[in-house]
Formats: C-alpha cells, structure tokens, sequence
C-alpha cells in the first residue's frame, strides 16, 4: 500500500516533471516564434497584432455589455431621429429601456460601427507593412523562386544530412571489382525460372552464372563489359541449344560445359581468357587435349578466376588457361596431377590435394595461419597432421578447413576476415567465399557470414527463413542459400544507384559527400569574400579622404588579376606545399574569398556613399556616437538588401569557380570529392558517350544548384530594389 | 584629357609593378632550381673529369643568375639589374624568359597558342554578340511576355552552367551521339590541306569548341544587353519621341538603342579584352592549342617562366581593358567627362 502510495507520488512528480518540461517547451518555442514573426514582419508588425487582440478582446466585451442590455429589452420600438445611419442597422434591435440605458447602448453600438467603418477602411488601403515583410510577400509571391527555394532546400539537406545516412562511407574506398559500373540493381536478379531450380550459381565480379537442373545457362548481373560493347549476357544459340553440365563467371568471360564435353568461352578476349591465344611470356592456350572436349564424367571441377579458368578432373590432373600474368603461380599449379578443388585467390590459386594438403604451387604463401580467435600459428602446427578437407579463397585470403571443422585462415588477413563468430560445437559442412567475405554452412543447419560489410555483404536475411538450407554459394558480393534446389534467400550487394566511377566508387553516396564539401568550400569563401567585402566597402565609403583612395586601389589591383589563371597559379603553389589536404581545403577556400571580394566592396562603397548623407546619420552624429558605430550599426543595415542579393549570386559564383578549378585539378584535390573533381576523369569522347553516368549526376546536382541559387538571388534584387516594383 | 590619358597610364605601370612583383614572389614559394638541376645533371653525365658540384652550381647560378636574394632575382628578370656577363636581359629588353619543356625562349612558346586562341575567341565573340544583341532588345521591348519570361529562364540556366558541363554535354549530344563534329584536335591529323580546304577543315574541328563558347556567353551577355535597353526604354527622351509619333520601329533603333549601346559598347570591349585569357577551359577540354591549355600544362610540368609570362600578360591586358573601357566611355558618352 505505501509502496504504491511511493509510486503513486513518484508518477504524479514524473507527470509534473512533463508538464512543466512541456510547458517550457511551449514557452521556448513561443518565444522563437515571436523573435522570428519581429525578425521578418518587424517590430510595427508585432505592436499592430498586440493592438488588434486588445481591440478584439475590447470589443467582444463590449458585445457582451451590449447583449446584456438588449436583454433587458422588451420589444418596443423607437426610432432614434438624431441617428439615422444607425437606425439602419439596429432599429430592429429597438430599445425600449429607460432612457440612460438607451443612450448607453445607442454609444456602445456607435462606437462598434465606427470600429466597423474603420476596419473596412483598413481593408480599403494598403496595409502597411515593414520593408522585410514587403520583401518576404514579394518573394513567396513568385512561383519560380519558391520552387527553386524549396529545391535548394532539398539540395542542402540532401548534402548535409546525406552523409549522416552513410555510416559505411569513407572518401578513400574505392571497390576495384566494381569499376565503371552501370547504375541499375541487377546483381541479386537471379532470373525467376533458375531460381526455383538451382543446380550451381558461379559469381566473380559485376555478373554472375547460373546453371539449372534441366542444363540451361543463366547470366544476370551487370553483363555489360566496360567500353568494349561485349555483353556476356548474350549466351551463344550452340550454349542455348546445348545440355550444359558445368558453367563458371569470371572477371569479363563464361565458361560452360556441355553434357557432350565440348568447352564453350565466350566474353571479352584481350588477355587470352576464351584460351584462344597462343602460349606466350603471357598467356596460356587452352591445351590441346581438351579443345575438342572433354570426358565430362571425368571432370570433377570447373573453376573461373580473373582472367584464368581451370578445369579440374577426377584422377587429379588440371587444365588451365588464360592470362598467365594475372596469376603468380599459373605454372606450377597447372603442373599438378594429384588435385582435389582448386580456389583462386585475386593473384594466385590454391590447390586442395588429394593427400589432404594445400598446395600454391612454388609461392609459399601459408606460412602463417590465422585461427577464429586472433591467434597466428605455422601451418603444420595449425594442421597437426589433421586433413585439410575444404578451402575457399576471397580477394586476398584463404580460409582452410580441417577434417574436425577447424577454421583457420592463410593470406593477407585482418580482424574482420578470421572473426567467424561460429559457436563453438559447430562443424563446417560447407564453405564459400565472396571477394571480400565468406558464408559457411555447420552441421546444425545454421550460416554464417563474416568478412567486409561495406557492400551489404554479411547483412543476412532473418535465420528462419533460411531454414533447412542445404547448398549455399557466394561470389563477389553475393550469396546465395538453397534449399533442394530453391533459392531461400539472397544477401549482398545489389546494386548502385547512380552506378560507379573509374575507381569504383559509387556516384551516389561521392555525389552525396561531394555535395557537402562543395556547399562548403563555396559558403566559406563566400562568407571570407562578404566580410572582406563589407568590411572595405563601408570603411572606404563612409570615411572617404585617403582611406577610400587607397582601398580602391587596392581593390582594383585585386580586381585587375584575371581571377581563374591567378587562383589555378595559387592552388598550384599551394599543391607543392607540405601540408594536409585538410588544411589545402582551407587554403582554397581562402583563395577564393580573398580574390572575389572587390565587385562587393565597390557595391557597398556606393551605397553607404549615399546613406552617409542622411539625417539620421547626422543625428547619430550629434549625439556623439562613435563613428565606427555609426559606420557598422547605424549604417550597415541600410545596405543589407545590396549585401544580401550580392551574398546569393555570389554563392553561385563561388559553386562555379570552385567545380571549375577542381575540374582542372587545381582545386579540392582526390580522393576528396566534390561535383568538380568527381568529373575529372571525363575530358575524353570515349569517357563521355561510355560511362554517361559518371558525369551525368554530379554535373546535375552541380547545375541545379548553380541554376537555384541565382534564380533566388535574382528574384531577391527584383524584390529588394523597390525601383523595379515601380516600373511594372 | 591627355592629361587624363597619361596620369593613367602612369598609375597602371605602377600597378603593373606591384603586381608583377607579387606574381614572382609568388613563383618563388614554389621550391625550384634550375641552376642545381642543370649542375647535377652535368656532374652526372661528365663521367671522364670529377667535377665539384659546388663550383659547377656556382657557374649555373651565375648563368641563370638565380644567386642573390629574391629581390635580385627579380630585378634581373624585370632586366633592370645586369646578369654577370654585364648583359641586361629581362622584360624591359623583350626578352621573356626560358622554358624548360620546350627548350625555347617563352616568346616562342606563346605565339602560336595565342593565335590560335585570339582567333577561336573573337570568332564566338562576334557570333555571340550577332545573337545577344537582337535577343536582348527583342526581350527589352516584349518585356514581360512569354517570350521574354522564357528567355530569362534559358539565360539563367545559360550563365548558372559551368563551361565544362556544356562542353560535355555537347561532345555527348553532337559526338558521341549525333556524330557531326569530332571532339577534340584542330584539324585532320596527317593531312596536308591547303587554301580553302583548310579552312574548311579548321572550321570542322573548331565548330563545336566555337558552339560551346558562344553558347556560354549567351547568357550573361543577352541579360545586359537586355537590362540596358530596358533603362534606355524607360528615359523620357523615348516618351518624347513617342508623343512625337515616330515609328516604333525609329524610337527603339535610333533612339533607345542608341542610348542603351553606352554600356553595351563597354561591355564588347571588356569581352574582346577577355579574349586571351576567356576560353582556358575549352581549350583545355577539347585539346586545342591555345594559351588556356599552354598554362595548364605549364602549370602542371612546372614550367615556371611561360607561366609567369602568361600571368603578366593576363594582368597586363586586364588593366589595359580597364583603361580602355574608361577611355571608351568618354568618348561614347559625352555627358561623362573623363578629365574630372
């Protein structure tokens, strides 16, 4: 009972804790409210309002009276003579009291009917209303300039609070498997019919094969191969026609075989992956015994890597061909006669023996393996004589399989590739890896999926709807998790939006970070150039004499220097300093502030020439107020509407020339984007028509912008300069 | 107004001074020296003798005349301070410097980029100028009307664009996808044309960087043009002659434009002026060999000298166009006495 009583007491105090929180809420919001109806209707503004709700409340008070008093009528009527406009209005309403109320309640009305007259009076003759005020009807007036507003608006918030929605973002990440993709989301498009009908799904980089139980080969992804207009989605008519049995994806090419043995490659073909180029220094034709086919029950594994495939067969022996080069060890594992699966790695193979040993041929790679833990131990003192029974190879390591379910991992390793986060107890049946992740399979029906996030790769699907998954493949950034034949569900990365540049990097999220240094660069050197600009102009104009004489020599000197070779010659010098891009970000910032500021000095040098003259300024005088006082407090915000017009073209200004410079490479230097440099790479015809998407976005959101900000600015001069309000 | 003239002539020298000495100030921030460069490559390749590389230093020091503070330097470059074999060789005596990638005086470097680029500008500036001028007194006139609400929206659009996304997207529509016009080059490679084959080749290569410049400039320029007939439309003197009942035809062409051709006729002589330093980004896009690509590569292979006297040539030419335009009022307008 008393604890309840206690609770009871705390829970009113929490609930008079909200109340008076809330009520401060209310006060605080209020008192913005009215700071910010002064700041735009102007302290007139706000004594009318406060004039008008007395009036009002006067008057329904008095509506009150009024009604009180007619209740006191009976009925009778009587004609007031003295007022005849009145009676008009109210001589249904007759009086019938005794005289004193008559007459009271005759003024009351009177003075309501004045009030009336007057109101309709108000309605007649414009309203006045205070400059800012004038000037925030005008603008809102105009349906262009709002909707550049409102796009502007978007554009900021798209470019500030954008990268707060890309945690994974970083300038510097660039996804090499991923260079110069289309925009479009066709990874994880496995087509509808192979995916109720699964039998293997082969992924290397953008575009991944497929091939069904019945033999039918599928390709989805991004098929397109770069500038070289080869599409290896176009599967040949002898593939379409053909029982496939094997089907591999690699780098450009695809690899298929039929039930009768016949290999088919097709795909790009520079560096000999199709098999067709004679053995060199650095290719590998496809060896003779096999280019008319193959005993297809002989073969064991069709494996597709880079720029190589290899074929693996059952007593052991390998066949490979394609790029020499693009592999360390193509040599020495193409030797081999005892293998059991072969995985490539980004540079070499590794060949799982039949003795249950890894082999990578004469590169010794496996010194050092990696165990779950973080721990690093020699090779044999990981296997202890236990078999190596499965090996999978990402982008940069390979991870190992013991006859006990043991994971451990060779290569170039890092904390997120050997951090399973497989329970203990729990044995691997089956491994696959990704580029940059892998997915594992345990007896207790369970996946998991470590490695890099950054492309969604590990971002799973709920466990239950992965249940009773028995086959589970990867490839690049994708997963896959099949049941009996079924896709159950798929995970990774799925596409760009805006596609990627020349170094992989999405055009979206370097369109949206770009954005928000370029919206910087350009506020701050257009807020350097205002102030130099505001500071000069009203100093050089109101105190004249030698000053002015020397500022505006100054100010043409600064205005004589032909503004994008000067600021390239700048940025150049500043290029060859020892400093950190940070720091040469503020430098270019500070480069185009302090070259811009002259055409703004001039302007309020003009105006404050003209102000200076007035009474007012006599009368600050005469009262003995300091004259920079004068010059900054009484003077300045006469001048605001030239400065704030000239601060909004000039932002665009600054937009321009910053993407300019950057452009050239004389400014905001990468990987640091923004919409200049990230257009760069596009200064030639085969770029251009190619890769339209890599300058389409950036150069859209960057015009756009350009585009706003000076339909604003010039909406604000028109409405500004009362002049043109005249003239209309 | 002689006086005028030449009190501002002195007064752009003296400028031109001060500038020139930021501007190689500037340059010496930048940690170069072709004197230890020419040393060390001499040490290296003479294999027969062992040469001190300190006296060899000295000699190229001394030859280059890259010994002595900063101040020095410069006054042997302006050519007021004699090099030590007594010769004055500096800007005052013609002689612009050396440049290192071209092994050749500047002089040489520059002449045919800037002809080139003279040419490529005052072609658009021309076509420009027979397309704004109609435009804006057109938009003048019809003031508020579709046609002009529509004008001022593409101008906005023309002058918010920076040159390099019209200039891609150009080379996108008309190369890439159309085919007309090649993207880049200035002229047929291997072939030796001549007469008016030539031209017409020149012309092939030259359309679309002639096409992009002048539709950069369509906006700002119709704008002006546009503003300053309207103020010429709104005088009395255009009330007048309409009361009068001139044609309309006679009122805007003999008198407004008249009126408004004051401003426009500063603004033609600032754009001619712009010229030499204008097109610096297409020629840098489409690969022409103007002065803008010239300072661009110098820039980047450090050929400090060409771009020090491309700099002063810039800065000498926007001071001349100011005094120019100055002048130029003057004598357009008589109610504004330049002797004042």
């Amino acid at each position: 009972m008393k604890k309840e009583l206690k609770n009871d007491n705390s829970a009113s105090k929490v609930k008079a804790f909200f109340v008076k929180l809330g009520k401060g809420i209310v006060n605080i919001v209020k008192t913005v409210g009215r700071w910010l109806y002064r700041a735009f209707m102007g302290p007139s503004a706000v004594l009318a309002r406060e004039e008008s709700k007395r009036r009002k409340q006067a008057l329904a008070e008095q509506e009150n009276n009024s009604a009180s008093n007619l209740d006191r009528v009976d009925g009778q009527v009587l004609c007031d003579v003295d007022d005849k406009s009145y009676n008009d209005i109210v001589c249904d309403n007759a009086v019938n009291a005794d005289e004193a109320t008559d007459i009271d309640d005759k003024t009351n009305k009177k003075r309501n009917k004045r009030r009336k007259n007057k109101k309709q009076d108000d309605n007649n003759v414009e309203e006045i209303v205070s400059p800012f005020r004038q000037v925030f009807k005008n603008f809102f007036g105009k349906r262009l300039a709002v909707t550049a507003l409102v796009i502007l608006i978007l554009m900021f918030g798209l470019a500030f609070i954008g990268p707060l929605c890309m945690p994974k973002y970083s300038d510097t990440y660039s996804e090499f498997f991923h260079l110069n993709q289309k925009p479009g989301f066709k990874y994880l498009k496995i087509p509808k019919e192979l995916a109720s009908d699964v039998k293997y799904i082969s992924t290397w980089d953008a575009f991944s094969a497929g091939l069904s139980n019945s033999g039918k080969v599928y390709v989805w992804g991004n098929t397109d191969i770069g500038a070289s207009g080869i599409d290896v989605g176009k599967i040949p008519d002898e593939v379409k026609n053909a029982d496939i049995k094997f089907v591999g994806a690699g780098e450009d090419h695809v690899v298929a075989i039929g039930s009768d043995g016949k290999i088919y490659c097709w795909g790009k073909d520079d560096v000999g992956q199709l098999g067709k180029y004679e053995t060199t220094e650095l290719y590998y034709e496809m060896p003779a015994e096999i280019r008319d086919g193959v005993n297809i029950n002989e073969v064991s594994q069709l494996v597709v890597g880079h720029f190589v495939t290899a074929l693996v067969m059952k007593d052991g022996k390998v066949y490979m061909w394609g790029a020499k080069a693009s592999l360390l060890n193509f040599e020495s594992i193409a030797a081999l006669t005892n293998v059991e699966k072969l995985v490539f790695e980004q540079s070499y193979a590794v060949a799982l023996l039949k003795d249950g040993t890894v082999s990578t041929g004469d590169k010794n790679v496996f010194k050092k393996v990696y165990l779950p833990d973080g721990t690093k131990k020699d090779l044999d003192a990981f296997t202890r004589g236990r078999k190596i029974v499965d090996v999978a190879a990402n982008q940069s390591c390979v991870a190992l399989v013991l006859s006990d379910g043991t994971i451990g991992f060779g290569g170039t390793v890092d904390e997120k590739t050997y951090t399973t986060g497989i329970p203990d107890g729990e044995k691997i049946t089956q491994l696959v890896s990704g580029q940059r992740h892998f997915v594992a399979l345990t007896d207790a029906g369970n996946i998991y999926t470590w490695g890099s996030d950054i492309l969604n790769q590990t971002k799973m699907p709920k466990a239950s709807k992965l249940q009773g998954t028995d086959t589970i493949y990867a490839g690049a950034f994708a997963s896959y998790a099949v049941k009996d034949g079924k896709v159950l569900g798929k995970w990774g990365w799925k596409g760009y939006l805006f596609g990627t540049d020349a170094s992989g990097r999405s055009i979206l999220q370097r369109s949206i970070s770009g954005g928000k240094m370029t919206m910087t660069v350009g506020a701050v050197a257009v807020l350097i150039s205002t102030v130099i600009g505001i500071v000069i102009g009203i100093i050089s104009g109101y105190f004249g004499g030698w000053v002015d004489m020397f500022l505006m020599r100054v100010c043409e000197i600064v205005s004589a220097i032909p503004f994008l070779p000067f600021a390239m010659i700048l940025s150049s010098v500043m290029l060859k300093m020892d400093i950190t891009n940070n720091q040469k970000i503020v430098l270019i910032m500070v480069i185009l502030g302090v070259l811009t500021w002259p055409g703004l000095a001039r302007l309020v040098r003009g105006q404050v020439l003209a102000e200076r003259e007035k009474e007012f300024v006599t009368a600050a005088k005469a009262m003995g107020v300091r004259e920079g006082r004068i010059a900054f407090k009484h003077i300045l915000p006469n001048v605001i509407s030239v400065i704030l017009v000239s601060l909004t073209l000039d932002f665009a200004g600054c937009l321009l020339t910053e993407s300019s410079l950057s452009y050239l490479g004389f400014g905001v230097q990468q990987p640091s984007p923004t919409w200049g440099n990230m257009l760069d790479m596009c200064k030639d015809i085969t770029r251009i028509s190619n890769y339209w998407w890599q300058w389409l976005f950036p150069a859209l959101l960057l015009a756009t912008s350009t585009i706003c900000i000076n339909i604003i600015g010039d909406t604000l001069r028109d409405v500004m300069d009362p002049k043109s309000n005249i003239d209309k | 107004m002689v006086k005028y003239v030449v009190r501002r002539i002195l007064y752009m020298i003296l400028v031109l001074v001060i500038l020139s000495m930021i501007m190689f100030f500037l340059y010496n921030l930048i940690p170069y020296d072709r004197a230890a460069n020419a040393a060390r490559a001499e040490v290296a390749n003479n294999k027969t003798v062992k040469l001190d590389y300190d006296t060899v230093y000295l000699k190229y020091q001394r030859l280059y005349g890259t010994d002595g503070s900063t101040m020095d330097r410069y006054l042997r470059w302006v050519g007021v301070k004699p090099y030590y074999n007594g010769e004055k060789k500096g800007i005052l005596q013609g002689y612009m410097g050396y440049s290192i990638t071209y092994a050749k005086d500047v002089t040489e470097v520059i002449s045919t980029p800037m002809r080139n680029t003279v040419r490529i500008n005052l072609i658009a500036t021309v076509v420009a100028l027979a397309i704004t001028i109609p435009l804006g007194i057109a938009c003048a006139v019809k003031r508020g009307s579709v046609f002009d609400n529509g004008t001022q929206i593409f101008t906005i659009i023309g002058y918010s664009i920076p040159v390099f996304i019209t200039a891609i997207l150009f080379i996108w529509v008309f190369s890439g996808t159309l085919h007309w016009f090649p993207a880049s080059g200035m002229g047929t490679a291997g072939e030796k044309y001549t007469g008016i084959k030539a031209f017409n080749d020149w012309l092939y290569y030259m359309a679309l960087p002639l096409i992009v410049m002048t539709f950069c400039s369509l906006g700002g320029m119709t704008r002006y043009v546009r503003a300053s007939m309207i103020e010429a439309l709104s005088m009395d003197c255009i009330r007048t002659a309409r009361a009068k009942g001139l044609k309309e035809r006679t009122v805007i062409f003999s008198h407004a434009f008249r009126n408004a051709l004051i401003p426009i006729v500063t603004l033609v002589i600032g754009w001619f002026l712009g010229i030499f330093s204008g097109s610096l980004m297409v020629e840098s896009i489409f690969g022409l060999n103007g002065v803008g690509k010239l300072l661009i590569s110098s820039l980047k292979t450090g050929d400090y000298e060409v771009v020090l006297c491309l700099q002063m040539f810039y800065v000498l030419i926007a001071l001349l166009g100011n005094m120019i335009i100055d002048l130029a009022y003057g004598i357009i307008d008589p109610r504004i006495r330049v002797s004042k």
